[in-house]
């Protein structure tokens, strides 16, 4: 099991490294000048100059590749310039590692940028999980046991209906009606656990949680009925039905049991996802989340940005593999990790 | 304003808003809410609220026109500033008057006040003018601000060619040619340039690149998010990029002796982040803090149909702004004639109605805003109907010789309001079977392209404000060859619109200007700007700043 956890983490560096350098290539093939963008329209041919090696720009891409993965290793200082830091050392930031660099359009460390937001999307994150797997199984579950009824039939149709909506109208729906027009609801604020305690952080997350929810949910809805559907049909069901087992433990212990092993392939994957890709959800609500960050780091073209968000949330992807294929083992006795 | 971004609105509403809001808004919790129109109130807390964050806060670094009249000139004040009224006269604002210019516009000296206090008590002293003046040589620090105008006009070695050999305060390289090109002399500042700079007055008005900063607050691009104030407000705590912060009443501050800073609610709360449509969902549903609100963004103009409803019309303005769009045809690539045909056939009705009417541009008809002092309708225009004259278009292509249906393309920035734009504009050339027009849209890259000198688009779209209230810093920076196309760039001169004798007449009106003959200026620009109609972009919209006003408690 060690052996191979390291092996998966170690190929999972080596994909994050690649995919850094992509990242990187792509960003300096793109024909929008970022210098350009950055300099304003009154720039001179000096000035741009200037700003380029301000942000960084003026040496080759890979040499700033290599800039990018040593401070990784090793931590790096702000500004590049030996000149300028030799001369006014107060201006100088430190970025201790796993630096993930310097955004000049945010004035701080990308680690520091991720330490604000990333506790805001994994809120949001672990409460749309908890609706949506609470929801979603129990849902599912129930649909599949009543199967051919009419609450199933209403279910699933209710399901499919909530997945036709897109999450930005669901979010614009509840935010418009539910909290500003109606006044249901107050409109959601993110409030850190240290300033308003456990009730106030969930009180403004359950509204956006929700509607981050509700597409995962209808899909969850299906998935799980279809699972156990297909789990109740299986030699051992019947044979443990007709040795006489009490229909609870055929029900939790063996059809749950080989039904939640795809769920929670998906689950782990859409949880990862979710850390950054929750943009939509946290613009409507105005979340400053990685999402966000994300997504205001590309309008701008703010390359340190950028860069870190990609390592970090395919950290995430890559993490929440592994954790995924040891449930396996955990869940599935038939599974053995090496 | 050189910063293109639709986002930006104009300093004069700006300064409207500013104006109206914290004189008119008795706060929440104020000792006084009349209402709209109602007398001014002292106290309560004022929300602003914008869909962007807000880039700088450092004065020097802070080029928006918006960010300078409804933030920054709350916390900064500088030697002069803007009037919250119509008149457009620069007045005093820590310098004792309005300034001295000598040697044609090439050296400018303020006296400065020695009752103004930083927010700390201490005094605002002209070495902090000084300094703050240096930052914008700091160039690979001091980013994003208006610091082409210092860099390029102070009288320091390269800076006529834009690289000057002083490089801010930071590294000190080239100092002692600093020293000698701003000096203070007691408490009187003197700044020399290279070249006349007869606004300059009007321009630290407008803009805050002559903003006075004290040297041991300076902590270089960490002070970008931060503020130290001397104006009636100081930041309370920290701001975030992405969330905003509070302003409080900086007791520093002695009376509003200028008449532009009345600084009557207690606190102002800046939130940023939320879409404009929200803001405006809760400022009409009135509900809490929302009757205290304003926002930075215009109303959308899908909320239009509100007002007059939902929206009532005194709680409604609909503000000027100083932004001119455009579009520029390629000289280098268009027959005169065949500009002069598309020009008159446009139908710039059609292009404001797809731009949500009214309510958002009216029709211009000179690339200067009327805001703005010189400013002369183009007589060009005065026999062109708004919805295009297709017969007049066909007899000048008739007589130039040229074949009809003429294939031409239109590029611009993509977006969904520039999508129906463009589609309207092809519209109004296509129906009248004398153009066959297709349409080019791009992405950010759009601005890159139209800069690039050997670029073979056709028609393309632009806008542009002016940054203070002069024709100076609208035709010279957009038509003037000599300073746009150099060093493998065409600067803002999209359309290679190579004129001698237009810019002999700029010539003409900065040496006015700088004589202090404003007439004589102005008719310079005018003819400058007027006669070689046929070779210019045709000036189809104005652009406005709609605005909704305050909740029920301002």
């Amino acid at each position: 099991m060690l052996a191979y956890l390291v092996r998966r983490l170690f190929a999972g560096v080596i994909l994050l490294l690649v995919m850094t350098l992509v990242v990187f290539m792509l960003f300096f093939a793109s024909p929008v000048d970022p210098v350009q963008f950055s300099c304003g329209r009154n720039c001179s041919p000096e000035l741009k100059k200037q700003t380029e090696k301000a942000l960084g720009y003026d040496k080759p891409a890979v040499v700033q590749w290599k800039d990018f993965v040593q401070g990784i290793a090793v931590g790096r200082d702000y500004p590049d310039d030996p000149e300028l830091r030799a001369a006014a050392p107060e201006l100088v930031t430190e970025c201790n590692a796993p630096c993930f660099g310097y955004s000049t359009f945010n004035t701080k460390t990308v680690n520091e940028e991720i330490a604000e937001t990333f506790p805001i999307s994994l809120s949001l994150a672990i409460v749309a999980l908890i609706i949506w797997l609470t929801g979603g199984v129990l849902l599912g579950v129930t649909a599949a046991l009543t199967k051919g009824s009419i609450l199933d039939r209403g279910l699933v149709g209710a399901s499919l209906i909530l997945y036709a909506f897109p999450t930005f109208f669901i979010g614009l729906f509840a935010l418009k009606f539910i909290a500003i027009k109606w006044g249901l609801w107050d409109k959601p604020v993110y409030t850190p656990i240290a300033e308003g305690g456990i009730g106030e952080w969930l009180y403004h997350l359950l509204m956006p949680g929700a509607v981050l929810a509700a597409v995962f949910m209808a899909a969850y809805v299906r998935m799980t009925r279809a699972f156990v559907l297909e789990s109740m049909t299986e030699d051992y069901i019947r044979t443990a039905k007709a040795k006489g087992v009490r229909p609870r433990i055929v029900l939790f212990k063996h059809t749950m049991r080989a039904a939640l092993t795809p769920l929670v392939t998906m689950t782990g994957l859409d949880f990862a996802g979710l850390m950054g890709g929750a943009i939509i959800t946290e613009t409507v609500f105005n979340f400053n989340g990685l999402g966000k960050l994300a997504v205001d780091a590309n309008k701008v073209y703010d390359l340190p940005t950028i860069i870190g968000l990609v390592v970090l949330l395919a950290a995430f992807v890559i993490i929440a593999n592994i954790i995924v294929d040891v449930l396996y083992a955990v869940i599935d006795p038939r599974v053995r990790l090496g | 304003m050189a910063r293109i971004t639709k986002r930006a609105l104009a300093a004069t509403a700006g300064i409207v808003m500013l104006s109206t809001t914290l004189a008119a808004c008795g706060g929440d919790e104020g000792d006084n809410g009349d209402g709209p129109g109602g007398t001014a109130g002292k106290g309560g807390t004022l929300y602003v609220k914008a869909e962007d964050a807000i880039e700088h806060l450092d004065p020097h670094r802070t080029y928006i026109g918006l960010h300078i009249n409804m933030l920054a000139r709350t916390v900064t004040r500088g030697l002069l500033t803007q009037s919250t009224t119509d008149d457009p006269a620069p007045i005093p604002d820590i310098a004792t008057d309005t300034g001295t210019m000598a040697a044609g516009g090439k050296e400018w000296s303020f006296t400065i006040r020695d009752d103004v206090k930083w927010e700390d008590g201490e005094a605002v002293t002209c070495e902090d003018f000084r300094y703050g003046y240096s930052r914008n040589f700091a160039t690979d620090v001091i980013t994003g601000g208006p610091s082409f105008y210092p860099l390029s006009f102070t009288d320091i070695p390269g800076a006529a060619e834009g690289a000057p050999e002083y490089s801010g305060p930071y590294t000190e390289k080239g100092q002692d040619l600093y020293d000698k090109a701003v000096t203070c002399d007691g408490n009187t500042i003197t700044y020399r340039f290279n070249k006349s700079w007869p606004d300059f007055n009007l321009a630290v008005a407008a803009l805050h690149f002559a903003a006075p900063y004290r040297a041991d607050q300076d902590k270089g691009d960490k002070s970008n998010l931060e503020i130290f104030s001397n104006g009636p407000y100081k930041l309370e705590g920290e701001w975030d990029k992405e969330s905003g912060g509070t302003l409080v009443q900086n007791e520093n501050y002695g009376a509003d002796d200028t008449g532009t800073r009345k600084a009557l609610p207690d606190k102002i709360v800046f939130q940023l982040g939320d879409k404009a449509e929200t803001t405006y969902e809760e400022i009409i549903a009135d509900a809490g803090p929302a009757k205290t609100t304003i926002s930075f963004n215009r109303l959308p103009a899908s909320m239009f149909s509100q007002i007059g409803n939902e929206i009532p019309e005194d709680r409604y303005l609909n503000v000027a702004s100083p932004f001119i769009d455009y579009l520029w045809f390629n000289t280098e690539k268009l027959d005169p004639a065949l500009r002069q045909a598309l020009a008159v056939s446009t139908d710039r009705e059609a292009w404001i109605n797809a731009s949500g009417g009214e309510r958002s541009y009216k029709i211009a008809d000179s690339i200067i805003n009327p805001n703005v002092p010189g400013y002369a309708p183009n007589s060009v225009w005065k026999d062109v109907p708004p919805s295009g004259d297709a017969d007049q278009a066909k007899t000048i292509l008739e007589d130039a010789g040229i074949d009809t249906p003429v294939k031409v393309s239109l590029q611009y920035p993509q977006s969904e309001g520039a999508d129906k734009q463009a589609a309207a504009l092809q519209d109004s050339w296509n129906s009248s079977g004398l153009f066959e027009v297709e349409l080019k849209p791009e992405g950010d890259v759009y601005y890159t392209n139209i800069q690039k000198p050997d670029h073979d688009y056709e028609i393309g779209w632009a806008g542009w404000g002016a940054d203070w209230n002069s024709p100076s810093t609208v035709l010279p920076p957009l038509f003037d060859s000599r300073a746009n196309i150099q060093g493998g760039s065409l600067g803002q001169d999209y359309g290679k619109y190579r004129g001698d004798e237009f810019n002999k007449k700029l010539d003409e009106a900065s040496i006015a200007a700088g004589a202090g003959d404003d007439a004589a200026r102005d008719k310079a620009y005018q003819e400058g700007g007027h006669d070689p109609r046929q070779r210019r972009g045709l000036l189809p919209a104005r652009e406005r700043a709609v605005q909704l006003r305050l909740g029920l408690g301002c």
